[in-house]
């Protein structure tokens, strides 16, 4: 089946700062009280299992201290982000009924034309609801489910209880626990045992509400020999007010499974992005986690895959784009708690305008693990004197049958690399972004071409004005 | 240095007694210039310096209640080729030592330095030392310590350089005993093309535990650093390794290589390595390496053909392994104690 | 007055302050080939580095006039456009891009003209089969684990294709072997019929068998100070830099 190229044309920064005016058919008061989540969870009929749940996260939440290490909070006032907003739509299945405006928000950035041209399903995200959720009919012949989590949580009941922040639970850490009481929309998928779903599925999560929050929740499911791509996006226009996300994202990739779990975060330079995913797999599945962070104001994201089947394997490839105001603080953990499991991780940052990049990393391979192999790679481009970019990996080795190598790399785009290509006519600008380019091509060249195209688009962004 | 990793919380010192040995020996004749003496209160000014070390508790510590340790002043231009020996072996009447020194070499100055640390396994003693070393305009100063104590021992050390422009501090670090062992090393790259290295090599078997953490601080431009650790495990032990290169601002066209290997001889060994790379300096060049793993199957294999059991094949690939760093101790003797400690531990046992 | 294509007057260039041109001078003229022979440190490599507009290299004296316009104060990128190709002695290895992408810029850059996917295959099709290169090097990252030999036949590939007015052909020769050389010269000629000049930097002598050099110069100690035909050549194997020096100190 030949697929079509979509090209996005003309994405530039001006898209994602189109604000919609603010209508909205439901908002809780700012803060968290028992009293808001208990609204929260009535609003959305919710099983009281699910009530309680949050009521008990909740009481997490309040227990725990804000973690100190890391990069500084101290700028986000959790009790005056609003958690929970309704858009005002009830969610549609087909793309002509959503209201104009939030069409219009996902149509200039390319969504819809994605959709029809090269992916198998879409959900889209305004805030803390699901607007639009669509799969192809041939999947939901084969048995795949794809839906918003809330809808999953009513039609799907038991398989959601069995699984739901059972990888990350509520008391894993402050923003997990803030998580569970008022985590709101996402996806939930469910791939059945030995089905091959050949084109990607994808989320795209954008935030519009000035000093909200965005809580979604992912879950996904690929039972035995089946097979997945699923890709995430997301963003959210400049408000001079802080924005937040801490949203989980559930992998479970069972026995000879493979799921590739691909994520553009380009949100905008006020958001903190506080986002938690895991992994974990079963015998011979695979795991491949394709990441690029661009925005937001402060990131702590560290993707992490638990390789609890022999055989099991990780593949992180990641890139991650500091810019002035912004650190960026993210890595990727493995733990190897099987004999045979594999990991590699391919990381790349650049830093510049002041940038803070910093990687952060967790090897760490269990006394049963024998035979396993990793190798770890990180490399650091510095664009000018004014950045910062540091790597602290972590390697944590309990058994000695195993291979493990790690490297890293710091340094800046060589003057000889320049030279050289200005001398074959190419001006200074476009040879320091061939470079950077070159640099991120191991990334780009694992993404759907469109979101390729994008984030080539976004590298041309991020370098304007890096002369000098 | 964090204790949690190798599991020591609650350290109380035991009671320091005198240290009546001598430990300083010099072959041949220095220039009467050179003055190398047992350190003393007067040159406390040196060591009023923000530098934990493997921890406050023990720097802190090893500046007041010192029982040994030397100050040697090398004066301007003045090179020695004899080495300075420091030989700390202790005994049942000299169980505890606490070794406080100071180096200080003036411009264009060079010397070697040797401090061997020993004690019969029988014995339970306890080491914890300081040592600082400045090393002003093109001087260069070499200083081997060889950490050699009983299994019952318990060292810590501590050591830090500053270093001024095409001024050299290399280090050589051998860590064979005791059955804990905390050491840190910090050399500041003061001045510009200031450089340093550091060569170690480390042996985990029964049950020790070791903390090693190398810290190279770039500050000045067109400074070197060099961080190059072979390690081996077996039995029981543990290792913490953490290296760190760190490019202040203003430390441009430095570079920085730090590598760590490691073989793992048994199921039962943890190995826990964090080399960080810190880089606030564009124009720089930092690389680290950290690898882990078994003697390769068909080396040994190999070595079995030709002979050899399965012991004295693995003994003789971590000699190969160390070999390169060994090497730079140009001392026979010393080698030769290296090498039949490695024998003893990795045979014998 | 004669028209030179590059024109040379009393040049003199520093790099981290330490002066290696001392007042040199060299005009070439539209399709002449040139070579520049001395020992190492006469500052060969500088000569090309300046002419192609490294920023390190800092001219304190002197003009360099190209096609008519003084280019001192030219950008490496202005100085391609305008004509200027040099074959680097040790090409930069740059990841994540390929050989084909990265040409197809270099030569919509310099000839001002979007050049399309589909013809400009073809053209690196047929200009690496005339170079003896596998097709698949188009594909591979610029320079990438490229040996030797192959990054100069790389340099070469580019020439052949970007066209220059002025070849400045640095040390081509060095780490090629007997059958490379000979298919090097042939690209090298192919472009001096189109009368493209011709620099070449070496200190051997095995790529000046097959062109015929219109002019040898010796450089030394920053200065030519001598120059002649390709008897010369075989002076310098003869006789050697050290005793040519001698006949000017006595000078």
């Amino acid at each position: 089946m030949e697929r079509k190229k979509t090209y996005i044309e003309d994405i530039d920064r001006g898209i994602y700062d189109i604000k919609n005016d603010f209508t909205y058919r439901y908002k809780t008061d700012k803060g968290l009280t028992e009293d808001i989540i208990m609204e929260i969870s009535r609003e959305k009929n919710e099983p009281e299992w699910m009530r309680d749940f949050r009521l008990k996260s909740l009481e997490i939440y309040n227990n725990k201290p804000i973690p100190t290490w890391g990069a500084d909070l101290s700028g986000l006032d959790i009790d005056n982000i609003i958690t929970y907003i309704r858009p005002d739509t009830d969610m549609k299945h087909s793309w002509d009924d959503v209201p104009e405006d939030i069409k219009i928000t996902f149509e200039l950035l390319g969504i819809p034309q994605a959709e029809r041209e090269s992916l198998a399903g879409v959900g889209a995200q305004y805030d803390s609801e699901v607007v639009y959720h669509n799969i192809k009919q041939e999947l939901i012949d084969q048995g795949i489910i794809y839906t918003d989590m809330e809808t999953a949580l009513k039609e799907y009941e038991d398989v959601v209880k069995e699984y739901f922040m059972k990888l990350i639970p509520p008391n894993d850490h402050k923003f997990a626990a803030l998580h569970g009481a008022v985590w709101s929309g996402g996806s939930f998928v469910y791939v059945p045992e030995g089905v091959q779903v050949d084109i990607p599925l994808q989320s795209y999560f954008r935030l519009n509400a000035p000093g909200a929050g965005q809580f979604e929740h992912t879950l996904i499911i690929v039972e035995k020999g089946a097979k997945l791509h699923f890709i995430e996006g997301c963003s959210a226009p400049m408000y001079r007010v802080n924005n937040l996300h801490a949203g989980c994202v559930e992998l479970f990739v069972k026995e000879n499974a493979t799921l590739r779990y691909s994520t553009i975060e380009n949100w905008s330079k006020n958001m903190y992005n506080l986002n938690t995913k895991r992994a974990v797999v079963d015998k011979n599945g695979t795991i491949e986690w394709i990441s690029g962070s661009f925005g937001s104001k402060v990131s702590m994201l560290y993707p992490m895959s638990i390789l609890r089947g022999e055989g099991a394997r990780s593949e992180f490839t990641g890139i991650t784009f500091a810019a002035e105001g912004q650190h960026l603080d993210t890595g990727t953990k493995v733990v190897h708690a099987a004999p045979h499991t594999t990991s590699t991780v391919n990381s790349k940052s650049i830093s510049k305008d002041g940038g803070y990049a910093f990687y952060r990393g967790l090897l760490r391979v269990a006394e049963n693990a024998y035979g396993c192999k990793s190798t770890v790679s990180c490399e650091s481009l510095m664009l000018d004197n004014i950045s910062k970019s540091d790597t602290l990996p972590i390697i944590e080795l309990n058994n000695d049958n195993i291979d493990i190598g790690h490297e890293a790399k710091i340094g800046r785009i060589s003057d000889e690399a320049i030279f050289y290509l200005m001398s074959r006519g190419i001006s200074e600008e476009e040879a320091k972004a061939m470079i950077v380019r070159g640099f991120v091509e191991p990334i780009t060249k694992e993404l759907p071409l469109e979101y390729a195209v994008e984030l080539n688009n976004l590298i041309n962004i991020e370098l304007e004005g890096t002369i000098g | 240095m964090l204790w949690k990793r190798i599991g020591l919380k609650d350290f109380e010192f035991p009671k320091i007694h005198d240290y009546k040995k001598d430990y300083i020996k010099i072959e041949g004749k220095f220039p009467k210039e050179v003055k190398i003496n047992r350190i003393s209160e007067s040159e406390n000014k040196y060591f009023d310096i923000e530098f934990s070390g493997v921890g406050d508790k023990f720097t802190s510590f090893a500046k007041k209640y010192y029982n040994a340790g030397i100050q040697l002043r090398l004066p301007r231009n003045t090179k020695i080729v004899e080495p300075v020996k420091l030989e700390f072996h202790m005994d049942e009447n000299n169980p505890t030592l606490v070794d406080k020194n100071l180096i200080i070499a003036e411009e264009g100055s060079e010397v070697n330095i040797i401090m061997d640390y020993y004690s019969n396994e029988k014995i339970e003693t306890l080491h914890n030392g300081l040592t600082v070393i400045y090393a002003k305009e093109n001087a260069t100063v070499n200083i081997i310590k060889i950490q050699r104590l009983g299994d019952s021992s318990q060292s810590f050390d501590s050591n830090i350089a500053y270093v001024e422009g095409n001024g050299k501090v290399n280090w050589i670090s051998v860590e064979l005993g005791s059955y804990i062992s905390g050491s840190n090393y910090r050399t500041y790259l003061d001045g510009e093309a200031s450089g340093s290295n550091l060569s170690s090599i480390y042996l985990g078997d029964g049950i020790r535990k070791m903390d090693l953490e190398y810290t190279m601080i770039h500050k000045g431009p067109r400074s070197i650093s060099n961080i190059e650790t072979k390690g081996v495990l077996k039995d029981n032990s543990k290792k913490v390794f953490r290296g760190n290169l760190d490019f202040k601002r203003g430390s441009r066209h430095s570079k920085g290589v730090e590598e760590e290997y490691v073989i793992l001889l048994d199921p039962t060994v943890k190995s826990d390595s964090i080399p960080a790379l810190l880089c606030d300096e564009d124009d720089v060049e930092g690389e680290h390496a950290a690898s882990a793993g078994q003697i390769d199957e068909n080396k040994l294999f190999y070595l079995m053909s030709r002979g050899l059991d399965e012991r004295e094949s693995k003994k003789l690939v971590v000699e190969a392994s160390f070999r390169p760093i060994i090497d730079r101790i140009p001392y026979k003797y010393l080698q030769e104690i290296i090498f039949d400690e490695i024998e003893r531990r990795l045979i014998d046992a | 007055m004669e028209k030179y294509l590059l024109n040379i007057n009393d040049l003199k260039v520093t790099i981290e302050d330490k002066e290696i041109l001392k007042g040199l001078n060299l005009q070439i003229k539209e399709g002449e080939t040139h070579v520049i022979m001395g020992p190492n440190g006469s500052g060969k490599s500088t000569l090309a580095y300046t002419l192609m507009g490294h920023p390190s290299y800092e001219i304190t004296q002197g003009g360099i006039q190209f096609d008519g316009e003084i280019i001192n104060e030219m950008k490496a990128d202005e100085r391609a456009r305008k004509g200027i190709f040099l074959s680097f002695q040790y090409p930069e290895e740059i990841p994540g891009i390929t050989v084909e992408e990265f040409l197809r810029t270099s030569k919509t850059s310099i000839t001002g003209e979007m050049q399309k996917i589909i013809p400009f295959r073809r053209l690196l099709k047929t200009k690496m089969e005339h170079l003896g290169m596998d097709e698949s090097y188009a594909s591979r990252y610029l320079n990438l684990g490229f040996s030797g030999g192959e990054k100069k036949k790389n340099e070469i590939l580019q020439m052949s294709i970007l066209e220059p007015k002025l070849a400045i052909l640095d040390e081509t020769d060095s780490g090629l072997d007997v059958d490379a050389i000979k298919i090097v010269a042939e690209s090298v000629m192919k472009i001096k019929d189109e009368k493209c000049s011709i620099l070449v930097i070496t200190h051997y002598n095995k790529l000046l068998e097959y062109l015929e050099p219109d002019y040898v110069h010796i450089l030394m100690d920053g200065k030519i100070v001598k120059t002649g035909g390709v008897e010369l050549v075989n002076q310098i194997d003869e006789i050697g830099y050290e005793n040519i020096k001698a006949e000017f100190s006595n000078i």
